[in-house]
């Protein structure tokens, strides 16, 4: 068993869980691609040992492995990136509904103390 | 005559809303009084509707920038004139308020300063820094004199209403929508305001807390600069 044997394993199996939980309805379509993208690209450089290898020599990484850690870690940066900006449209959408709602809900109140 | 609409934003401040809603009746009985209650645990909802204010109550707390908002969205809703903020906690003087009104004729944001004439108003040392630092930077940025670009206590004409309705900095917004709105091209104005040692409650200001602020307004200030480049509207 070696690390590349390992990092097949994992890709084999996190692709069929993107595709589950996208088939339940756990995850958008459109966030999964972003995961079926990773989960490809981290199997083909697994199995292309030899291309990682070389890749490796040729950026003078004398431990090849390493490369996969590093296409790892890199990913990661950006998928973090990615959600803080999801969640920064989100907060800011929320504030807005909470706005309004406090606006509606204000206008309501002082409707029903006309009709009283 | 002008239609004005006084925004309160407040968090938790039963003890304080009263009296700050009658400082206005009493010295502007015309204004309509809105208290913007940003998911108090206390009740400054009731307290705030029994001295006579209008209330709109945030259910939980989004924090000044987006209570202040949701007070000037309901001024445009509205069609208001000019809309004033003020303090919640009794520091800003209503007697102050026809001399900020004198002036929003003449430009979109009149600024009450503690720092343009004299007053009695006192500060520890590393406030003074802090409030000199800014009004150092946002003149820098805008090349307009501010003497005190941390005062809460404004005036803001159609204008002003208009785009904070659209957009308004959240967290700590005194400083950056001083920026905005010149970059904006909105004429801005101090004039000299009083502000009184708090009645009650305590300031939410720690030292950690001014690192924090101190770091995060310079950020938005810059940003806010560079984003609305000069000349553009």
């Amino acid at each position: 068993m070696n690390v590349y044997i390992l990092s097949v394993m994992f890709s084999i199996v996190f692709l069929v869980m993107i595709i589950e939980l996208v088939r339940r309805r756990r995850l958008k379509e459109q966030y999964s691609l972003l995961w079926i993208l990773m989960g490809f690209t981290l199997l083909i450089i697994s199995v292309n040992v030899q291309g990682v290898e070389r890749l490796a020599s040729f950026l003078q990484i004398e431990y090849a492995p390493a490369l996969l850690f590093l296409f790892g870690l890199l990913f990661c940066f950006v998928l973090i990136l990615h959600l803080t900006l999801v969640i920064t449209k989100l907060s800011a959408q929320v504030l807005r509904l909470t706005q309004e709602i406090a606006i509606m809900k204000g206008e309501k109140a002082s409707h029903n103390e006309h009709i009283h | 005559m002008l239609k004005v609409l006084v925004i309160i934003p407040a968090y938790n401040e039963e003890s304080s809303v009263p009296y700050v809603i009658q400082d206005i009746r009493n010295h502007m009985p015309s204004a309509d009084i809105l208290v913007v209650n940003d998911g108090s645990r206390d009740r400054t909802a009731q307290v705030a509707m029994e001295a006579g204010a209008k209330v709109l109550t945030l259910p939980f707390n989004v924090g000044i920038g987006g209570g202040m908002q949701t007070g000037y969205m309901y001024a445009k809703k509205h069609g208001y004139d000019v809309a004033v903020q003020m303090d919640a906690d009794g520091q800003h003087a209503a007697a102050d308020l026809p001399r900020l009104l004198s002036k929003v004729r003449d430009c979109d944001l009149v600024i009450g300063s503690r720092f343009l004439e004299k007053t009695s108003y006192k500060s520890s040392v590393m406030r003074k820094v802090g409030i000199t630092f800014f009004s150092r930077l946002v003149s820098l940025v805008t090349r307009q004199r501010f003497t005190d670009t941390t005062s809460g206590f404004r005036a803001a004409g159609a204008k002003v209403i208009d785009l904070y309705a659209e957009y308004y900095p959240m967290d700590y917004p005194e400083v950056e929508s001083i920026v905005y709105l010149t970059r904006k091209h909105c004429r801005l104005m101090e004039v000299k305001a009083e502000m009184r040692a708090r009645e009650t409650g305590k300031s939410s200001i720690t030292p950690l807390k001014s690192a924090y602020y101190m770091v995060k307004v310079t950020l938005s200030v810059l940003m806010s600069a560079v984003r609305y480049r000069e000349g553009k509207a």
